[in-house]
């Protein structure tokens, strides 16, 4: 008889990937760097004065989403791959429930983006004059977007670490299911910082959650057809 | 008679349908008022192969389904063949869809929610087959595979469904209205065509299908002989 | 149980003999570890609790049957129609040269990959159980798994119990970790660090510190030096008296521990 729940199972898998990764900072420093240099070029070939005012709430929120996208994309399959790579994933999936693997490394990837987040988007509004109206509907619709990246993503990034592990299949593999999530970002982004009311982001917080929460839901059902042969 | 008799009537029968369907497009069916000349004739051609892309992705979902119930891997070459026709299916629906587009409009591409749907589904079938092709191992393959079928499938209602509905689409209206009932805007010949024109894509994709089914059953009794 | 003649073998002092009759085996075990106690310290003299290399508390019996097992990858047929059975308080050595598919086999049988042909049946207690919970009576340690290398000894083992479900103290890890020869020094160390034979001590302490009714061992001595060799001997004796134990292994010393042989050809 097991001494602990599902819970205490997905919060050990969770604790043992940040420890791992606070060590080495393999993710942490990938997804940081390639963030920060796309940002970098970015503000320096654009910055805030080349954009004409009536393209400015699209472009910029477009821009930042690029941003985000590309940097997460560096670092959201690596809680699997690695686990591959390092011949530990048949140890772990002779020791640890599906579901809490599944939970653990759901988690991590949240915390990873949300780190990122914080780190890329307060140096964008910076670097490229984003004048932000609606700042508690900017800060949902990107926690929004932190849940609805790393629950689509989770789920990817463990079907290729059981293929070839490659970044680029986890790219390609992503892009169809992240695109409507995409748009509804940039669509919310832009409604944010349009306006202070709270109410226009929304329409597209309610896409956005919805998409979440089946995609979360429909991963938890598939996981153990993936992680087990 | 026998099953191969009925096959080849039945093969023959679709030749001649979708010859019939052909030349009733362009010479029974009256041209649409509201189109730029005879442009709108696409309809019967572009509508029906849209609707087998997503049957074709249907098809898909169920097959990667009862493959990851039963794990019997001619579901998983069911899965695989209706993939390769929605795969077809979509470049051809995507290639009239842009020529149409031209027509009316004169841009081959407008980024319009529907037609980026399409476009959408045709990089899941891609994304699909770059996954099929890096995995060595027929199972993992199957199981990998059913397992993005079935992920894919959930997240395209947003796409098809949501996103179009929530902005302005330049696209034409759709046949079936949010009510269900068949809008009479078009004149009774052209929706004659139209329908006959879906039967005999179906008819078309379903002897394809079945086609590459007959192979991949008589290649895995001959594996499980050699076992 | 095949009837193979069993060599004989020269007897050092000390050294535990598998084959011995069970009253005897546990003398000369609790005897050798008398031999070796002032090694371990201290706190561990002082410990009232019996001393043997896992202490015991295997509940539920479980059996594995396997029957027919083939395995093909893509047109090489890896094994063909294997059969055999793993029986509580019994070994099963599974033999042959390298490249004939022992470890492919104890994948299969620890449910890991899925055999082409053929099936394997997990019996606890007279009930079957499904695929999804044999691992929860599973000890692996294979060639092909690793520990997680930025962790130390400690932790690697502290995140395995945890995620099983296992309650186990610190002292009662480092104990554990003691006992497969692996000095305390070396436990808070992160074992990216490590040799590879000290990899292969926490690699057996992971399979068996949840006490697992089926201990399946590919290979378990690879790495290890003649004391970590006499280990793995003392560690497959201690889990025979309770559990169902499956080495694969080319070693023609461990091939005699075995009651039952599974001779695969390539």
């Amino acid at each position: 008889m097991r001494a602990s729940s599902l819970l205490s199972e997905c919060l050990a898998v969770l604790s043992k990937d940040l420890t791992a990764e606070l060590r080495s900072r393999v993710a942490l420093n990938a997804v940081g760097l390639f963030g920060l240099t796309t940002l970098i070029a970015v503000a320096y070939q654009i910055g805030p004065y080349r954009i004409q005012e009536q393209d400015r709430p699209f472009l910029l929120a477009a821009l930042l989403w690029i941003i985000l996208f590309f940097a997460a994309t560096s670092g959201l399959s690596r809680t699997f791959v690695k686990e591959e790579d390092a011949h530990t994933a048949k140890t772990l999936r002779l020791a640890a429930r599906p579901l809490a693997v599944f939970g653990g490394k759901l988690l991590f990837n949240l915390i990873l983006l949300a780190a990122l987040f914080v780190f890329i988007v307060p140096l964008y509004c910076a670097l490229m004059g984003y004048a932000v109206a609606g700042v508690p509907g900017l800060v949902a619709v990107l926690a929004a977007g932190v849940c609805g990246l790393a629950g689509t993503s989770t789920l990817v990034a463990a079907i290729i670490a059981r293929a070839s592990g490659s970044n680029t299949l986890f790219a390609i593999l992503s892009v169809p299911l992240v695109l409507p999530l995409l748009v509804m970002l940039i669509q919310g982004t832009r409604a944010a910082a349009g306006a202070p009311d709270f109410a226009v982001v929304l329409p597209a917080l309610r896409g956005i959650v919805s998409l979440t929460g089946v995609t979360v839901v429909t991963s938890i059902f598939l996981f153990p057809v993936v992680w087990h042969d | 008679m026998t099953r191969d008799q009925v096959r080849t009537t039945l093969h023959w029968l679709l030749g001649i349908w979708l010859l019939a369907v052909i030349a009733a497009a362009f010479f029974y069916a009256p041209t649409a008022r509201s189109f730029k000349g005879e442009s709108a004739r696409i309809v019967f051609f572009h509508v029906p192969q849209a609707w087998v892309a997503v049957l074709a992705f249907c098809v898909n979902l169920i097959a990667s389904l009862r493959f990851l119930r039963r794990r019997e891997l001619l579901d998983d070459a069911r899965a695989a063949a209706a993939a390769r026709l929605g795969l077809a299916f979509s470049v051809l629906a995507t290639v009239t869809g842009s020529i149409f587009a031209n027509v009316m409009w004169n841009s081959f591409w407008n980024w319009d929610p529907r037609e980026v749907s399409i476009v959408i589904l045709l990089v899941i079938y891609a994304a699909y087959f770059a996954l099929r092709q890096a995995v060595a191992d027929d199972e993992r393959r199957a199981a990998l595979s059913a397992a993005y079928a079935v992920l894919a499938f959930v997240t395209m209602p947003f796409l098809v469904f949501v996103v179009p509905r929530i902005y302005w689409s330049l696209h034409p209206d759709t046949i079936i209205s949010s009510s269900g009932a068949i809008k009479s805007q078009m004149d009774p010949r052209m929706l004659k065509v139209l329908i006959a024109s879906l039967v005999g894509f179906t008819g078309l994709f379903v002897w394809l299908y079945t086609l590459e089914v007959r192979v991949a059953r008589v290649l895995s009794a001959r594996r499980a002989q050699e076992v | 149980m095949r009837g193979e003649p069993v060599p004989k073998r020269q007897q050092r002092p000390g050294e535990n003999l598998p084959w011995k009759p069970r009253k005897a085996l546990e003398t000369l075990h609790a005897a050798s570890l008398a031999s070796r106690s002032p090694r371990l310290g201290p706190e561990a003299l002082a410990c009232s609790r019996e001393v043997s290399v896992v202490s015991f508390a295997i509940v539920s019996e479980v059996s594995v049957e396997f029957s027919g097992v083939s395995k093909r990858f893509g047109a090489r047929t890896a094994l063909a129609a294997v059969s055999g059975r793993l029986e509580p308080r019994r070994v099963l050595i599974v033999a042959g040269p390298n490249g004939a598919g022992k470890s492919t086999l104890l994948n299969i049988i620890a449910g890991v990959l899925r055999p082409s042909r053929g099936a394997v049946a997990y019996e606890r207690d007279g009930e079957v159980l499904p695929r999804p919970r044999w691992f929860e009576c599973l000890g692996m340690a294979a060639p092909d798994m690793a520990v997680y290398e930025e962790l130390s000894a400690l932790e690697n083992l502290r995140f395995f119990a945890r995620v099983r479900g296992v309650r186990r103290s610190a002292d009662e890890l480092r104990d554990l970790l003691d006992r497969l020869g692996l000095p305390a020094r070396e436990h808070g160390r992160a074992t990216g660090t490590y040799s590879s034979g000290m990899r292969q001590r926490v690699k057996l302490a992971q399979a068996v510190l949840h006490e697992p009714p089926v201990l399946l061992l590919d290979e378990p001595s690879s790495n290890l030096d003649e004391a970590g060799h006499r280990l793995v001997a003392e560690l497959v004796a201690a889990f025979r008296t309770k559990a169902a134990v499956a080495v694969a292994t080319n070693d023609p010393r461990e091939v005699t521990w075995g009651d039952a042989r599974v001779e695969l050809a390539l």
